[in-house]
């Protein structure tokens, strides 16, 4: 007996079971490209690759409160195979109402790291006193214009002050939510002295350089106990920045791979890939009861066809196989549908400003892996339900 | 007869695998709602560890920059007068262009009526003096660095065609803003620009251990409808926003997962309406109305998922924190306590409810004007 023509379940039930199917596979997929969107976003924060170094403070429990010594930056810029050192200090502050991170940087510094492309304006300059550019996401969250003069406060300190918007960029990461001025207003909103940063960025050439030469520098300046609170006279090509030698413990501060970095402040929450993917395939598991009761009433709808083909002869498995069959197609499509809807849904919730966390928006980009996994387990659902129906 | 066919329903095979639906959609909503109050929790702790003492500004009403700010000089006198106040400083700050080698550049002046006192509030370090006269001013460390200002330097700055010459007679170092502005006495203000008697800010700072509400609820009744009070340091409200930003994806997150249990509910329903077609044809024979098989429907839906959702807040908080327990076997520095608030886990029950009933409404609409013979659906 042959039945794949034979069309006996109703079409406007298989398209009820497609949209019962998808809404499941489009809560797993929703929370599997936030959450890993989120971990992707994070790692990325301060640059992406093995050429990319974070000096950063051991103590500090994120990556925006700790503090280390600016001079580091000279001392490892000087370094053959060191191709880039920025010093950044990072604020916290609120402006116009709203929350936002500053970054205080040394322009000619932070462009061997980061290409920001002025879509208005041009870039700072380390002698800006008293202007910022602003990234394209928080210029339009902020409604702010070339221009336009704005009063910036700290959150960590009771420090305030007008800045004057001198262009907005874009660069495709998360500094878009991000305003960037000089280094010193980044410490004096930070709280912190000018021999102070709240990280280093280091862009190496890694085939002459490793994170271990980078390591020995600050071991090596951590033992040589310059006197504490002197300033250096020799010439140097920003000397609006004050530069003082401070004596620091080697214990306290860290080297280590930007991306790396960023992940070891997850991982000690526990915040892992794995762990989110986990996370997710809960969420599916625990909405994948609909799918199953799903198939099961199909299978009951249509228990008089069913019941009118095995008096024919066919027997259990064989329908079974063939209900199998129909649906499996549909139980596909219903996969990539809640795929597709997660994705929209993501996107546009992301454009109205609802996709942040700590004031960066997070990136939505679908994932192989967990596009794989909602097919998969949708497929093997639904062939589990099938094969182990009850039918008379 | 009402409650004995409900009974019967309830009592049918599918009513256990279908509150267990319903619930374990409820637990994925009240787990992921227990963890942001966590952290959320959390946040708002480390809020308090922060020394929230920041100054207050008084500003006029529709300026949104300091130098576009004018507010009335004699308010700063008003204000020292209260108890509450430690201190009120009126403040002009300028636009000034200064001549320098490298052409013109725009700088700012903070004008004060005492250079000395302003200073020292900031726990500057100065190399030189502070201004005697008018004729004297302070510079910057960073200013002074980025065009080449000495102590002894004498500058011309102006504005809108009215210019001065000032004598720099002190390099200082504060660590704020003011590192990069000339330090100049207030009657410079008036010089450069002709106003007299209007300042861009009075900063306030409160007494130490005044209660801040209060004390500003003083402040608010001597000033003008036309200014103002601005807190600077707004550490409560940035910590606000980034928990506002985390619970405004959980509450779009949440309306799908509201749109599974709906689709959960219709299926709910129609297998209810396939499985126990008989019992209602039963009914229907037996002389039924066909609003009794709808309001049998929606009875039943509502007592599956009121029961799925209570069993759902439980299992998700539960569940959350053992979870939070066992993770913190292995990773010590983990320190979860997931929780949830009781008016949410009535909210996640009113929501799942109303969600069901809405899944199930089609479903059992189409039965009641569905035929004996026919089969719905």
């Amino acid at each position: 007996m042959r039945l794949t023509g034979f069309r006996y379940l109703r079409r406007q039930r298989v398209a009820a079971l497609v949209v019962i199917t998808a809404f499941p596979s489009m809560l797993f997929s929703m929370t599997a490209f936030s959450l890993l969107g989120f971990y992707r976003g994070f790692s990325a924060y301060l640059g992406e690759g093995e050429d990319i170094m974070v000096i950063y403070d051991r103590n500090s429990r994120t990556p925006y409160t700790g503090l280390v010594p600016v001079y580091l930056a000279d001392r490892i810029r000087a370094v053959s195979g060191v191709l880039a050192s920025s010093a950044e200090a990072i604020a916290p502050c609120t402006l116009k109402g709203e929350s936002v991170f500053l970054r205080g940087i040394v322009p000619e510094d932070f462009s061997k790291l980061n290409k920001l492309t002025m879509m208005e304006g041009e870039m700072i300059r380390l002698e800006d006193l008293n202007f910022m550019v602003v990234g394209r996401n928080v210029a339009e969250r902020l409604g702010l214009n070339l221009n336009d003069k704005v009063l910036v406060s700290s959150v960590l300190t009771g420090r305030y002050l007008d800045l004057q918007v001198k262009g907005v960029f874009v660069s495709h990461s998360p500094i878009d939510d991000e305003i960037v001025a000089p280094i010193y207003v980044g410490q004096w909103l930070r709280g912190a002295d000018y021999a102070h940063a709240t990280i280093i960025r280091v862009k190496i050439d890694a085939k002459t350089v490793s994170r271990s030469d980078v390591l020995r520098v600050v071991e090596e300046e951590a033992s040589g106990q310059p006197p504490p609170g002197r300033e250096e006279e020799e010439p140097t090509e920003e000397p609006i920045i004050p530069r003082i030698v401070i004596r620091f413990r080697a214990e306290d501060i860290g080297v280590e791979e930007a991306a790396s970095f960023m992940r070891s402040y997850m991982d000690r929450y526990g915040v892992t890939r794995e762990s989110l993917m986990t996370l997710s395939l809960a969420v599916f598991f625990f909405s994948s009861v609909s799918i199953a009761l799903g198939y099961k009433v199909i299978i009951a709808q249509h228990r008089g066809e069913v019941d009118v083909l095995r008096c024919l002869g066919a027997s259990k498995r064989f329908m079974k196989v063939d209900l199998l069959a129909k649906l499996l197609p549909w139980s596909i499509l219903a996969s990539f549908t809640g795929t597709a809807m997660a994705l929209a849904t993501l996107t546009v919730i992301q454009s109205c400003g609802y996709l942040r966390v700590l004031s960066h928006t997070v990136p939505v980009q679908p994932d192989l892996l967990a596009i794989a996994l909602n097919l998969g387990f949708i497929i093997l659902l639904s062939a589990l339900t099938i094969l182990k129906s009850e039918l008379r | 007869m009402y409650s004995l066919a409900l009974k019967s329903l309830l009592r049918t095979g599918g009513t256990a695998s279908s509150i267990v639906a319903i619930a374990l959609l409820v637990a994925i909503l009240s787990s992921a709602q227990s963890i942001t109050n966590h952290i959320n929790f959390q946040t708002e702790m480390l809020e308090k560890l922060v020394y929230a003492g920041g100054p207050y500004l008084i500003l006029s009403g529709n300026s949104t920059s300091i130098t576009d700010s004018r507010v009335d000089a004699g308010l700063a006198s008003k204000l020292s007068g209260l108890s509450c106040v430690r201190w009120a400083v009126p403040q002009r700050v300028i636009e000034a262009e200064l001549e320098t080698s490298a052409g013109s550049r725009t700088i700012n002046i903070r004008c004060l009526d005492d250079v000395r006192g302003f200073l020292e509030r900031m726990g500057s370090y100065i190399n030189g003096t502070t201004p005697e006269s008018w004729v004297e001013a302070d510079v910057g460390e960073v200013l002074a660095r980025a065009y080449n200002v000495n102590r002894g330097d004498e500058l011309e700055l102006g504005v809108g065609g009215k210019h001065v010459k000032l004598k720099i007679v002190g390099v200082f170092r504060s660590q704020t803003n003011s590192d990069a502005e000339l330090l100049a006495s207030m009657e410079i203000a008036y010089m450069l620009t002709g106003e007299n008697g209007t300042v861009s800010l009075v900063e306030i700072v409160l007494q130490q251990g005044v209660d801040s509400r209060e004390a500003l609820s003083q402040i608010a009744q001597l000033l003008p409808e036309n200014v103002r009070l601005v807190q600077t340091q707004q550490l409560k409200e940035f910590t606000q926003q980034m928990n506002m930003q985390t619970l405004a994806f959980l509450n779009v997150w949440s309306f799908v997962v509201y749109a599974v249990v709906a689709a959960a509910s219709y299926i709910i329903s129609t297998r209810l309406l396939t499985e126990s077609s008989y019992e209602f044809s039963m009914l229907r024979a037996l002389g039924a109305e066909k609003r009794l098989t709808l309001t049998l429907v929606l009875a039943y839906t509502l007592t599956v998922s009121l029961i799925g959702s209570v069993l759902g807040v439980a299992l998700g908080t539960a569940g959350s924190q053992t979870a939070s327990t066992m993770l913190r076997w292995f990773l010590p520095s983990v320190d979860l306590a997931p929780f949830i608030e009781l008016w949410q886990a009535f909210q996640t029950i009113t929501l799942t409810v109303a969600s069901s009933i809405l899944g199930c409404t089609y479903p059992a609409l189409r039965f009641t004007h569905a035929r004996c013979v026919e089969q719905p659906l």
